[in-house]
């Protein structure tokens, strides 16, 4: 109870230091006042109480002094302390405003670094999901090939159908509630608004109450709104959308707004903290009312699920239950085509909120800015070291009149923690800017729409400098303060430091590791690794950007349109399509234009059987699957896809004539080895062929659809004359800068049929640029990250190269006096700098073989042993180590032995 | 006479010993350390007050604002727990030290 009373005393007078000293001058008053009325008696003269009372004053003793010495008593004194020692670590600062700059500006970078690519894995991997009890969440899909054992979230998860979602959810005993959503984009329209084009979720299940997010205002859907087709139509929308078209109206309850053509009831709306678990949906629609077709059809994989354990039950029994009951749906709908097996799993939907090559590259990140971390401590503790050796004598003189060690350690330190505190402050500066870089690299945000497992779709992940990630940069920041204030705070003071009062200068110690050596070989060894793993990523980017895509991306401006959204469009598709193509076309600065259902580079397209009727018929179940593309006669010229043989689409390809079909070169190869294809029939599961036999009338240039570092793929073309699709992406091939066109592509494409906006217009280079975007994320931070540390590495070596000139100036003008050559001077000089780079260049290189490993798979065309990489790392070490050295060099090299003896 | 002036620390342990018998104001406190010494320890306030403080600080004296004879208000101290178990202590070493030094001095 004595700490408590005692803290509680401390506490009154720190916090309310104005009353603490107006009742110690009371009480005070009260004893001079006893002590005059006591001599006054004992005088037995009335009188002399006036007296009395200077005589007790004059014993009281200087009040003031008083007050100041019971603060000194009470106040917590560490507090003061430190107070006092950082004023004097602020003074010694300003007088060495060159060290004290580079102190802070190094720790900016280090801290700042490190606090963005925080903030970036508190964003996209730590934070917590933003749902109610989000523990709770998991992740179910199927998998493909019955292999559970990688489950949802790998690349082997799959998506569900609805009859399948229907068996889980009635077999299962596991969860409390269910759901699934597919991602959308539909055109809204209806109400006074112009039609646009917004991000949906077609849900299906209890999708919001498996979430436990309900609406500001009205409801969620009915469960007859969710499975029955033929229900009236409803739809949900976000509070943004509901500000913007209904002003925020209660009105807007009851009221129909058309999606894709159809008029739908809006029944709620959802808070603005909600945007589904895609992160971007604006509105909600019922799949029945949608896609009413999807609730029958097994095979239509389209949704991803959603489920919230039920109380007691933990993640692994669910997973179990899930594999179980995958089994019994696989056995109830067999996969219709191939041998495939197919089950079901389930993981915690925060394991699966990005994808794993993502969290992977994030990883390498957080290790490389560690290390960038560490370099910058050991650099900042070298400058320390630096600073401490010139106040050699002053901590000498201070402990020789009686200074604790304890005592000048804590000032030393504490001359650190407010180096690194004012490196803090910037660090957040560097780290705002750096987390508006990171936030525009973000490789989540472009990859959420290729990824429909859903799950990398997860985006509530803005990556911010919040409360959370501000508090890491102070921790770290005082943290570092410690770390790399310590080593040289040690040093500093040994008590054998008191010679230092006896010897004017005393001679150095040669060779051998000093702290400050030590110190550099392994900021060196840690910046090879660094630049050893960033030379690596950058060669992959440059194997990536080097490969040939297929087609020419430059001055072209896509654009999707989806005529679903307009019935009359919609009736006569070709005919929309046509007037479309022929209204951009004459377009001034458009000098082709053409149709295709894919973009490349977008991760994959449809994909179907393929029937070749010339050959021995296979089982139904054996056929080999091919991406289907559809695409208007213009569109190889437009996109400078060659055709290698055979001709393309034309006029006469039309309704009533044989299905064409254009085929890649590598599906020319691969299906007709050696022989031509031209002529020959095939059949296709999809495209309007009804099971026509189409024939191959053209083989062209292999494009890059999936990536492009998957290997070309067997792609078939065919015409959109021949059968349509209700989406499309519009090429325009342009004359100038692509981008200058936007504005008046998208009247032109609403002057064709205002329901039908055109959407996502961007150029073909920003589509192909999402490609390498998780690729650049990871190259450019890296080298940035590499570059930070080089440099950091080579003030290093100039630091201990420079000190060692300086230290040894007299020894170099007596060498000089002695008639020693310029190289020897030369060498006397550098040895023991150059001898640093080297054992850190040996060092680092072993460690870079040993963690270049971890990167391998994030690697295109490039081993982690990659010799050029480690050449050119070596290289690169070198010349900084000569920029180190040229500096100090010089000067001892102007080694004047008179006047260095002289200053002797 | 000259008084003796007292060290931090016996300065404490007398006051802790007086309040040990009572509830007491600052001047009491030194009032009755002067009289029980026959006037050879001086109490200076100089150092009484800071040493009430120092002694609230870890907690051995509470202290209150009472109404004094007089009528005006006073502080008046308290012995805590952990005062008189430090006084104890004190006492002892006091005992122990005392002792040698009288036996050193009296040469016996």
């Amino acid at each position: 109870m004595s700490l408590w009373n005692g803290l509680r005393y401390r506490l009154r007078a720190l916090l309310r230091p104005a009353r603490h000293t107006r009742e110690l001058a009371d009480e005070m008053d009260f004893h001079l006042e006893l002590e005059a009325r006591q001599r006054a008696r004992l005088s037995g003269d009335a009188r002399a109480a006036d007296d009395a009372h200077f005589a007790a004053q004059r014993r009281f003793g200087n009040r003031t002094y008083l007050h100041e010495e019971s603060r000194r008593m009470t106040a917590f004194e560490w507090l003061d302390t430190v107070n006092r020692d950082a004023r004097f670590a602020a003074r010694s600062f300003r007088r060495t405003p060159g060290f004290t700059a580079v102190v802070i500006i190094t720790l900016a970078l280090g801290l700042g670094v490190n606090t963005a690519i925080f903030s970036a894995l508190h964003a996209l991997l730590l934070r917590p999901l933003p749902f109610d009890h989000s523990e709770q969440l998991m992740n179910v899909s199927l998998t493909r090939s019955g292999n559970t054992t990688r489950g949802a979230g790998s690349s082997d998860a799959i998506v569900w159908s609805v009859p399948k979602f229907t068996m889980l959810r009635d077999q299962q005993r596991v969860f409390s509630e269910l759901g699934i959503f597919g991602p959308d984009e539909v055109t809204i329209a209806g109400d006074t608004h112009a039609a646009e084009r917004v991000e949906a979720e077609v849900v299906g299940g209890r999708y919001f109450e498996t979430l436990r997010v309900r609406p500001i205002i009205g409801r969620s859907f009915l469960p007859e709104e969710l499975d029955r087709a033929g229900a009236p139509a409803t739809a949900i929308v976000s509070e943004g959308l509901w500000q913007r078209r209904f002003d925020a109206s209660r009105a807007a309850l009851g009221s129909t707004i058309d999606v894709d053509g159809h008029p739908h009831t809006i029944v709620g709306v959802m808070p603005s903290s909600f945007s589904g678990l895609t992160g971007r949906s604006q509105i909600w629609i019922p799949i029945a009312a949608e896609y009413p077709g999807d609730l029958t059809e097994a095979w239509n994989l389209s949704y991803a699920g959603v489920a919230r354990l039920a109380p007691g039950v933990d993640a692994a029994r669910a997973e179990s239950a899930v594999r179980t009951i995958g089994a019994r749906i696989d056995a109830a709908t067999p996969y219709p085509i191939g041998h495939e097996q197919w089950g079901a799993a389930a993981r915690p939907l925060d394991a699966t909120r990005v994808d794993p090559a993502i969290r992977r590259s994030l990883f390498v990140l957080a290790g490389a800015v560690i290390i960038v971390l560490i370099i910058t401590c050991a650099n900042v503790a070298g400058l320390l070291i630096v600073r401490a050796s010139r106040r050699e004598r002053e901590v000498a003189v201070r402990l020789a009149i009686g200074a604790s060690r304890p005592r000048l350690i804590r000032q030393l330190v504490t001359e650190s923690v407010l180096l690194s505190l004012a490196g803090g402050l910037l660090a957040i500066g560097l780290a705002a800017a750096g987390v508006r870089v990171l936030e525009a690299l973000n490789p989540a945000s472009t990859l959420r729409l290729q990824n429909l497992t859903g799950l990398g779709v997860v985006s509530f992940s803005r990556i911010t400098l919040d409360a959370t990630t501000l508090s890491f940069a102070a921790a770290l920041a005082v943290i570092t303060g410690l770390v790399f204030g310590l080593l040289p705070a040690l040093r500093g003071t040994r008590p054998s430091l008191v010679e230092g009062l006896t010897t004017a200068r005393r001679s150095k110690r040669h060779g051998g590791l000093t702290g400050r050596g030590l110190l550099s070989v392994v900021e060196i060894a840690l910046a090879v690794v660094l630049l050893a793993g960033s030379g690596l990523m950058l060669r992959s980017l440059r194997n990536l950007l080097g490969v040939a895509p297929g087609f020419d991306a430059s001055q072209v401006l896509t654009l999707r349109v989806n005529v679903s959204s307009d019935s009359s469009a919609k009736a006569a598709t070709n005919d929309y399509y046509q007037r479309l193509l022929t209204s951009v076309s004459s377009l001034p600065g458009v000098t082709a234009a053409a149709l295709a259902s894919c973009p490349p580079l977008n991760g994959g397209c449809n994909r179907t059987w393929l029937e070749l009727p010339d050959r021995a018929p296979v089982p139904a179940a054996d056929r080999p699957i091919v991406s289907v593309h559809w695409v208007s006669p213009a569109w190889f010229a437009t996109m400078r896809v060659p055709i290698v043989g055979g001709r393309t689409f034309g006029i006469a390809d039309s309704r009533n004539t044989r299905r064409a079909v254009i085929v890649s070169q590598t599906a020319a190869a691969k299906w007709w080895p050696g022989r031509d294809p031209i002529g020959r029939p095939v059949r296709l599961g999809q495209g309007g062929f009804n099971n026509d036999t189409g024939v191959v009338v053209g083989v062209a240039g292999d494009v890059k659809y999936v990536s492009l570092d998957s290997p070309p793929a067997a792609d078939m073309y065919l015409a959109y004359s021949q059968s349509q699709r209700p989406a499309t992406v519009v090429f325009l091939r342009t004359a100038g800068d692509p981008n200058a066109l936007r504005a008046s592509v998208e009247r032109a494409v609403r002057a064709v049929n205002v329901n039908v906006p055109a959407y996502d217009v961007r150029t073909m280079d920003d589509r192909a640029g999402d490609a390498t975007a998780q690729a650049r994320f990871g190259a450019v931070l890296l080298a940035v990250f590499a570059a930070i540390s080089l440099l950091l590495a080579t003030i290093g070596i100039y630091g201990v190269i420079s000190t060692s000139v300086a230290t040894r100036m007299r020894e170099i003008g007596i060498r000089v006096a002695l008639g020693a050559t310029n190289a020897h001077v030369l060498r006397l000089a550098l040895g023991e700098g150059v001898s640093f780079a080297v054992l850190g260049a040996v060092l680092g290189i072993v460690g870079a073989v040993a963690a270049t490993r971890v990167l391998s798979a994030l690697l295109f065309g490039v081993v982690p042993a990659d010799p050029v990489t480690y050449a050119g790392t070596v290289a690169i070490l070198g010349a900084a180590t000569i920029a180190a050295a040229i500096a100090p060099a010089r000067r001892a090299g102007r080694a004047d032995p008179m006047r260095v003896l002289r200053e002797e | 006479m000259t008084r003796a002036a007292l060290g931090a620390g016996t300065l404490e342990m007398l006051i802790l010993k007086t309040l040990d018998t009572g509830v007491l104001h600052g001047y009491a406190i030194a009032q009755h350390i002067e009289r029980l010494s026959k006037d050879v320890l001086a109490v200076e306030q100089g150092s009484l007050y800071p040493a009430l403080e120092r002694l609230q600080a870890k907690g051995w004296v509470t202290s209150q604002w009472k109404a004094s004879p007089t009528g005006r208000q006073a502080r008046y101290y308290t012995i805590t727990a952990s005062g008189r178990k430090h006084l104890g202590a004190k006492k002892t070493e006091y005992d122990r030290v005392a002792l040698a030094v009288a036996r050193v001095m009296r040469g016996t």
